[in-house]
This record gives structure tokens, sequence and C-alpha cells, in this order.
């Protein structure tokens, strides 16, 4: 076979030939923006000139042909630029007003889901599941799909009091920002890994599969030239399965999803937060997780109605006590709620004052 | 031809609004072996409720120690086109612009050695290339590489800088950080491909404290434009905004966190030393309020998911800097911090995990950082604290 | 030091430790320069050498570390 000649340590594309001829001419220059519809904005250039992007979302997961027709779609319409964003939309990038119309009609024609800008649901950010991962303790795609199905509105048209960004890792070692959304779903494992002591001693390195421990309970086993598990100790996070894989986590009947929920990166009115564990476990019930949407939906619903407008979930929580959360969304409240990870005082109530 | 799998569960998930995943699976197994049994093999998780996938190994293109993911069916005999399924992973442009033809490009190299199955993008940023065997990483790479493109980071090293859309669609940004991510990257080439640090790292760049690439929670150095200015108020604009239905006293002034503006039904006012730069008002005015004065950046280190102390969100290590090419300070500051890591970091061990353990101190004397309130929420709550003798001479 | 005495020097390194101690880049980096006297550079320019000659390959285990190729 003919091969080009290959290069090293070339980086990626300089972003500038990617960039529209408007995007390249306001460059940094940009004067307001806003937002026409759940799917369109505009963008305004101190000289004047307009950019306006229709988002649509997208699985992530995409086929060579879907990609193609996206790129068909931009050449039609949008001189041959698109975007991606960080929570894997597409945005067609319009330079010319008399396209906007036509590309809409086009992408609704052909099943497109036009929206995720504004205070509504954007895409879900999720990881790579049962599709491709070694750690997967539930499937992340499917679980999105079966989500976003149902909240197609609040994509489309719908508003809430603020944006509200959800994620699913596939296990705890949460592979893009879940620890910081407004409501999320991170798979996890309840038992102790099997260990086949055997392979253990062919494939792993003891020191690293106890330093990847964070409750320490892995110690060695010189005996079996292997390592062994303190079972009051272990917490499940599969972290040693990375590792050592002979330390076999996976078990059907007994992995599930978490959901957590309160998280924010951005500092607007407050500080960045973590989200917080609401429903410790949900059993995996593929092809579509009914259970998990019930209960997100609850959450969802609960913002709905009671946040102030510009509140995000974390902050309408916070204003309203995580007491009155529990006794709002009906959500039952557990030992799992009570921290006993390795930082743990630091979530425990200092006060008399709180509400019942 | 392609092996047909009966897929009752998936097929579920063909059904409703959301554009799914399956359909574009069996588009790519329309043509590709592979992307079939990828199908069957899925179809059998959602029917056992487990993934069947192994990871690790030697897998890679010659010189490189990153890029590609040894990936590996953990039934073999029952789905062999993808007993060996690695992913490639290319290192994206800037805030994920594209053209039309460079797509087209793309998907005929990866049609022809791969899957056909991609994500745009992974959680990194990378474009990712799902599933190809190891006899096809040198031909995919030297398709790519001749054509502009370059293997993104894995393993333990640099990973692919990731920003927002920043200058070249938002009027909010502080920072070029299109232009930072390309010349940093551009500069750590060598940092890239050769792993040769304890663990990951990652560098996240936003425009502004609104943040929408989460640098603040999935960076281990997360970049964060800012200014030292005041906030421009355009009076005319916020008449426009109340006249359109905003009510500026409980959306805007009851909401600043610091308390520093005041709106009498005709002038909004801002006490400009009190404010933060939170972004809320700005956000929610866009067109009425407007940074000036010195742009740059806060620099946060040390976020990451739970593995292995729990999770962390990055905090203040630098206040202010300004962020200009060749970004020389920065670049500088950078090697430095990597130093200390290579000088006392372990195996998988990220580099806000080693300042945690090491010290604040400890750190910021090695990078030549002083001591300012801004690094803390609060200062310390306990009577336990270090002296040194340098302490006693000052 | 002749770059081809570091490289001799870093494949003994690595062949030494097989079966005991994956070895990092900068495990190899750290010890052969203070071993050989010479830069970290030096060793870090020699490594790639190996490397880009396949003598020596990277390999990941939750980790990526410098390792002798398999025998096929």
């Amino acid at each position: 076979m003919d091969l080009p000649q290959r290069r090293t340590d070339i980086g990626p594309p300089h972003y500038k030939d990617f960039l529209p001829p408007v995007i390249q001419k306001n460059y940094g220059d940009w004067k307001h923006h806003e937002v026409l519809s759940g799917g369109v904005m505009v963008h305004v250039g101190n000289s004047g000139d307009k950019v306006w992007s229709v988002r649509v979302a997208s699985p992530r997961l995409l086929s060579t042909d879907t990609i193609r027709e996206m790129a068909d779609i931009a050449q039609k319409y949008c001189g041959g630029y698109l975007r991606f964003t960080t929570r894997n939309n597409v945005e067609f990038l319009v330079s010319d007003e008399k396209n906007l119309g036509p590309l809409q009609d086009e992408l609704k024609a052909k099943k497109y889901m036009i929206g995720g800008i504004g205070p509504r649901i954007s895409n879900i950010v999720h990881t790579q599941g049962w599709i491709h991962c070694h750690s997967a303790a539930t499937d992340a795609s499917g679980l999105v799909k079966a989500l976003m199905d149902d909240f197609a509105d609040y994509f489309t048209t719908k508003t809430l009091p603020n944006k509200v960004r959800l994620a699913v890792a596939c296990c705890t070692n949460m592979c893009g920002a879940v620890h910081c959304s407004d409501i999320a779903i991170v798979a996890i494992h309840r038992k102790v890994p099997k260990i086949d002591h055997d392979k253990v001693k062919n494939m792993c390195e003891v020191p690293s599969t106890i330093a990847a421990c964070p409750t320490g309970a892995i110690s060695p086993d010189p005996g079996k030239k292997s390592v062994k598990i303190n079972d009051d100790k272990c917490m499940y996070c599969g972290n040693c399965f990375t590792v050592c894989p002979p330390l076999e986590i996976h078990d059907p009947e007994f992995d599930g999803v978490a959901i957590v929920a309160g998280g924010k990166v951005g500092s607007l009115r407050s500080d960045p937060k973590f989200s917080k564990l609401v429903v410790p476990f949900i059993k995996n019930n593929p092809p579509r997780w009914p259970e998990v949407i019930e209960a997100v939906d609850k959450i969802l619903n609960a913002y709905a109605k009671d946040a102030i407008k510009h509140e995000r979930v974390g902050e309408w929580i916070e204003r309203i006590g995580w007491e009155k959360f529990f006794k709002v969304t009906g959500l039952p409240f557990t030992f799992q709620h009570i921290d006993d990870f390795v930082i743990a005082r630091e979530t425990f109530r200092t006060s008399p004052a709180f509400k019942w | 031809m392609p092996k047909k799998y009966e897929t009752p569960l998936l097929d579920e998930l063909e059904k409703g609004p959301f554009p799914s995943f399956v359909t574009e699976i069996k588009k790519a197994a329309a043509k590709s072996s592979m992307a079939g049994d990828e199908l069957g093999q899925l179809e059998k998780s959602y029917r056992d409720r487990r993934g069947y996938w192994k990871h690790g190994g030697i897998v890679g293109v010659r010189g490189y120690g990153s890029g590609v993911i040894g990936r590996y069916s953990s039934l073999p005999e029952e789905f062999p086109e993808v007993a060996n399924f690695h992913t490639v992973r290319i290192n994206s442009p800037s805030a994920f612009f594209y053209t039309s033809d460079s797509l087209r490009q793309m998907c005929d190299i990866w049609d022809k050695y791969g899957s056909g199955l991609t994500n745009m993008h992974g959680s990194t940023g990378d474009i990712i290339l799902l599933g190809t065997t190891t006899d096809k990483l040198e031909p995919i790479f030297a398709e790519f590489s001749s054509r502009g493109w370059d293997l993104g980071g894995s393993g333990s090293a640099l990973r692919t800088p990731s920003c927002c859309v920043g200058p070249a669609r938002c009027e909010w940004a502080n920072i070029d950080t299109l232009d930072l991510t390309y010349n940093l990257t551009q500069e750590f080439q060598d940092e890239m491909h050769r792993p040769a640090f304890p663990y990951k790292f990652k560098f996240k760049v936003a425009g502004c404290a609104v943040d929408c690439i989460a640098s603040i929670a999935r960076a281990d150095c997360s970049i964060i434009g800012t200014w030292r200015g005041k906030i421009a108020v355009n009076q005319a604009e916020v008449a426009n905004y109340a006249k359109s239905g905003m009510n500026i006293q409980s959306e805007i002034v009851d909401m600043c966190p610091t308390k520093c503006m005041s709106y009498d039904g005709k002038e909004l006012k801002i006490k400009d030393e009190d404010c933060s730069r939170c972004m809320h008002c700005i956000a929610k005015m866009t067109k009425a309020l407007k940074p000036t004065g010195e742009k740059g950046a806060t620099i946060l280190m040390g976020s990451k998911a739970p593995f292995v102390i729990g999770a962390t969100l990055s905090w203040v290590i630098v206040p202010f800097i300004k962020l200009e090419p060749p970004y020389d300070e920065f670049k500088d500051l950078v090697r430095k911090m990597w130093e200390f890591w290579d000088e006392h970091g372990k195996n998988r061990e990220r580099i806000g995990e080693l300042i945690i353990r090491r010290g604040m101190r400890e750190f910021l004397e090695f990078i030549g950082v002083d001591p300012v309130p801004q690094q803390v929420k609060e200062p310390r709550r306990d009577p336990f604290f270090f002296w040194k003798e340098e302490d006693f001479q000052k | 030091m002749e770059k081809e005495e570091v490289k001799q020097k870093i494949y003994e390194l690595v062949e030494k430790s097989v079966g005991k101690k994956k070895l990092k880049s900068s495990d190899i980096q750290k010890t052969v320069s203070a071993d050989a006297g010479i830069t970290r550079d030096e060793v870090k320019d020699a490594l790639r050498d190996l490397i880009d000659e396949g003598k020596l390959i990277y390999t990941y285990f939750g980790g990526s570390f410098v390792e002798i190729p398999p025998k096929e």
C-alpha cells in the first residue's frame, strides 16, 4: 500500500483556517449577542456584522455518514463552516440571514433537534459506557438517549429558571465534569472486587495497586505474590481494577447508578459547586432506565416549580436547604447520604437552625 | 458483508426525538464489519447488564507513547471483528471549528481504515476515532499527519488542551483562548506525545468566569480570563432591558453576590472596588455592561475527578497574569510547575494531589509565587503550622 | 558521553528492571543522568532515539512506562 510520508509533532491545524470570514473579520471585536429562540442566537460585531448560530443536538457518537451529512448542510447554507460545542452540540454558522430559515427547515426535515441555548437543558455530557469502556458500570449513551427523549421539550422550546446541565458518567472515574453538574448520573459498583491471584502475580504491580486505593483497603499478600482486600474498608470505587484488571469489580446483579445534583462550574452569583448525592442507587434497567428518568423528573419538576429566575439547581437547593429538598422531591434520605469517605466532617451540620 | 445481529433492546433506543446513537452504529455497520460486531456486543451488554471491554497494553504509532488507546473485546471468539478495537485520538483544532472539507477528509480516511464510528468529541476534547486494529495505526497516522493533523494526548502526558469559543464568537472573552490553546499545544508537543509525567496533565482555557469549557472542574491547570478595571455601564441600554421586562432590582442587583450594585429606577450604579467579577450582571445584560481596563487571566490548579482523594475544584495560584503572545511568562511558570511535579510526584499522582500532599507553601516557593489572600477562601482554622528558619529572620 | 553510550546505559537499565519494576520515562531520565553525570536533556534525547528505532516502546498500564518490546 502506498502511504504518504508521515510527519511528527506538527500539532493540530491552525484554527484560523477553519473560521468563517465573518468571524475572521470580527475576531475579538464582538459587541453583544441575543438568543432568538431555543436553538438560534445572533452575535453582533462592533462593525455591525452579524453571525447566526443554529445549534442542534448530537448523540456524540457519530458515524462518518452523519458527519458528511452535516458537512453538506454547512456547505449549502454556511459557506462550509460549522463547529461543535463542549457539550457535543453542532453549531451551523450562518453569515447570510436569508439562509437562516431554509437551514432550519432542512434541519427539521432531516429530524435534527434544534435547541440547547438559553435557560434550557443542553446536551448531556457523557462518557463511553458499554460502547467502549473497560470499567463501565452502566451504558452512558443509552441513559442519555432515554433522558433527552424525555426532556426534548426543555431542549427545544420550554424554559427553566436557568440553564440545567446534565451529565452521565459510566463509572466513578468520571471522565467529564460530572462532579459539577446540575443533575448527573454516575454509575457505581457495590461489591468488593474478586481477586484472580494467578493473574495478579503476572499482570500487576503490587505497590501501584495498593496506592490506587483511596481508603487503604488493599495490602500485600506475599504468600500469593498478590494483594488482599479488607472488605470493611473497600468502597467499591474500582480504581484498583483500572490499575490491575485481575481485580474484577463488575457485578451485573449489584452494579447500577447514583444520582447527584446541585453542582455548577460558572462563578456567576455563587462559587462553583460540587454535585451532591441525592439518590444512592438505582439498578440498571436497560434499554431505557425508567426509574432513573422518574427520579430526575422529580428533581427537575421541583426545581422548575420552586426556583427563582436565574437560580441554578444548586443555588435553589442551598436557598431552601437540603432538608427541604428531600421533602419537596420526595426522595428518601438514607445512611448513604451521610458522608463517611475520608473528608467526611466538612458536610456535617454544625448549627441547630434548620427546617423541618 | 458485515454480520447481522438481532438487536431488540437497542432498537428501542432508535425511537424518540433525540438523535440515536444506535442509528449511528447501524449506519456504520452497513459498511464496516467492525461496527457490526460493536453493535452485536453492545446488544449483549444490554442483555447482560455489563461491559465486555479490556484496556491497556502496548499499541501505538512509532515514536509516540500517546494518542492511541488499546481496547480489546473480552469476547473475541463471539465478536472477532472487535477483538482489537483501538481508539485513535486526533488533536482537535481550537474551539472545535471545522470546514466541511476538513470533516469529509477525516471521514474518508476513517472509512478506509476504521469502523466509521467517531466521537465529536471525547471528554478531553479530542476527535475520537473509535475502533481500529493494530496494523492500521501506522497508515492512519501517515494519512492524517501528511494532511496536517496530529495525534492528541493520552497516558501520563500532556492531554490535548481545549478552550471555549472565546474571541471567535463571544463578547466576554478577556483572553484569546483559541490562540493560547494552539500556542501551548505547539510549544509542548514533546510533553504530549512522549509521556514523561507522573500522570495526566490538562490545560483548559476559558475566556471568562462563565467557564463554558468547565475548566475549573476538570483541568490540572485552569486558565480563566478576567480583567482589572471598571464595568462600563450604558444607561440607555439598562433602560431598554427594564422596558423589555427585566426586573433590574430582583434579577440583577439583588443577585449580585457582593452587593456592589444599586438601581434607583433610572441609573444602575456599580461600586467597582467591591465587584468580584462573577459575570452574572454582564451575562444577563450584555448590551449594557462591558468590562474595561487591563485584560488577563486567573491561573488555578488542581481540579480532577474523584480518584484518589475525592473530587477537587481548581484553586487560585496566580490571581492575575497578562496573557499575550508569545506567553513566555506563563510558559516559564508551567515549566516550574512540571519540575516540581517531576521531582516529587508519584506514579498516577495528579499535580493537585501533590500540592495538597506537600503543602501549598512548598509549591508556591518552588514556582516563585508569593502568598496572597486571593489564594484562599479563608485563612486556616487550626493552630498547627510550620515555621522555617528563614521566617525567624523576617 | 557519546549518545550511543547513553543509549546503551538506558537499554541496560530497562533490561535490568524487567519483571521487577516498570520504569517511567522520568525514572530513566533521573537515574541515567545521575549515574552518568549528564543532563536530563541528553538522556531524553537518547531515549527518544531508542524509541524511534523501536528498540524500546511506550506501554500503558494505568500509567505510561518504557519497556522492551515483546518478542513475537
